[in-house]
């Protein structure tokens, strides 16, 4: 069976992918939610824009924040933000804590 | 089936105003939102809360709820009075935009689905375009061991996903075993798009997508850090003294380590390329010191106290140095 990595994807690809019209995904773009690759890519025409694939669960969820939460996009941002460094803090607070128990008791 | 209370779902009574059940709704959603919570009942909360909100909102069908809830307590058996029809069918187009597409499993209940109807597979949000027919991705689970992150593997998943026929009634799930490629170097948390391998798509539309969620399964020696991994190695005092070789073991098998003379507990030594692989570069493995005494039993012995009590006298160290300057 196949198994497909993409390096990167395009808007259309994207929005297909994650369910969500091409305005919404530009909306989405200028909170700065997800970023195509690339330096100063918002001076460029939408249909030019490339993303990672990574970003297809970024912007889902940003959706569903939207839609369930009744934030706007700005809030979704910050939120987004935060969930992420939340995230990070707790797989950091993991491994710190597993290096202790490494450390501390045989 | 059971009967649903969704007044006490969302903890309001049921004489609430809309803009108290709004903002019940509201606080609840944001404390179960699974996007949001990591308690491990979330998604179900949150589904439960989404579907009392659903109905509660919506004038005519909270009216038609009332009228129902005359003869159901929450909790217990419930089947609809004989001859109860809903008067709204087809509760999709009513504005309830809970989509199937995300979140895995059925989104109403059954009690909902009695009440107001089929509504699987029919609703769409407004910002959902055309393509919204296309079939559900499917995520999964993927662990994966640290040894297995060192060259490409291939794993067999099985997995079982929602179907919907042309009018979005829900069929037998399909159950899928697919083997896929784990490409060397995959980091924690990665997600891995199979394309085309999710649920089928509705009608015409194509197939979803499976996400492979991947998830390294925490080593009983090694630490992640990055690229990087950690590992502590326990030497005797003598060892740290007077320097010694040790077999240490890495993920792909045990190496030689030169322990120097002179070594303190907790430093790090660098065993380089013995990390995890990953695009930009090889990962290193770390090495941590840590002095450890042997057991009472041998230092009861006169011979080692008598050794013990000699470096006592011999050597000038005060290990709380710090704490004299400090003071």
């Amino acid at each position: 069976m196949r198994t497909t990595l993409l390096l990167q994807i395009t808007t259309e690809e994207i929005c297909r992918l994650s369910n969500i019209n091409i305005d919404t995904m530009v909306e989405i773009v200028e909170h700065g939610i997800i970023q195509p690759k690339g330096g100063d890519n918002l001076k460029h025409q939408p249909d030019s824009w490339l993303f990672d694939p990574e970003l297809i669960g970024t912007a889902k969820k940003a959706i569903r924040l939207h839609r369930d939460l009744d934030i706007d996009w700005a809030g979704i941002a910050l939120a987004i933000e935060l969930l992420d460094e939340l995230d990070t803090l707790r797989n950091e607070n993991l491994v710190l804590k597993r290096c202790l128990d490494h450390l501390s008791n045989d | 089936m059971k009967f649903k209370d969704y007044y006490k779902i969302l903890g309001v009574e049921p004489n609430s105003e809309l803009k108290t059940i709004k903002t019940a709704y509201r606080k609840l959603a944001r404390k179960y939102h699974p996007d949001v919570s990591e308690a491990k009942e979330a998604e179900e909360k949150f589904k439960e809360v989404a579907e009392a909100y659903a109905v509660l909102k919506d004038k005519k069908k909270r009216a038609e709820y009332d009228e129902i809830r005359q003869y159901g307590r929450h909790g217990q058996q419930f089947t609809p009075p004989p001859g109860w029809q809903s008067a709204h069918n087809g509760a999709g187009q009513s504005g309830f935009t809970y989509s199937s597409s995300d979140f895995s499993g059925s989104d109403m209940s059954d009690f909902f689905e009695s009440l107001f109807g089929q509504s699987r597979g029919r609703q769409r949000p407004p910002y959902e375009n055309n393509f919204a027919q296309r079939g559900q991705d499917v995520e999964i689970e993927m662990p994966v061991f640290l040894e297995d992150t060192l060259k490409q593997e291939t794993k067999t998943v099985a997995y079982e996903m929602p179907h919907y026929d042309v009018n979005g009634q829900p069929l037998t799930s399909i159950k899928k075993n697919l083997q896929v490629k784990i490409p060397k170097g995959v980091e924690d948390n990665a997600r891995i798009r199979v394309k085309g391998q999710g649920a089928p798509g509705i009608g015409e539309a194509p197939s979803g997508d499976l996400y492979l969620h991947i998830r390294l399964v925490p080593h009983p020696f090694f630490n992640v850090e990055g690229h990087n991994l950690n590992i502590t190695v326990p030497i005797a005092p003598w060892e740290a003294a007077l320097g010694t070789q040790v077999l240490v073991p890495t993920l792909s098998g045990k190496i030689k380590l030169s322990i120097p003379k002179n070594s303190q507990s907790g430093q790090r030594l660098r065993i380089k390329g013995r990390g995890l692989p990953s695009k930009i570069k090889q990962g290193d493995l770390f090495a941590s010191l840590k002095i450890v005494m042997p057991p009472t039993a041998s230092q009861t012995n006169s011979e080692i106290i008598a050794l013990w009590k000699k470096m006592s006298e011999s050597i000038d160290f005060d290990p709380r140095s710090v704490w004299s300057k400090a003071s």
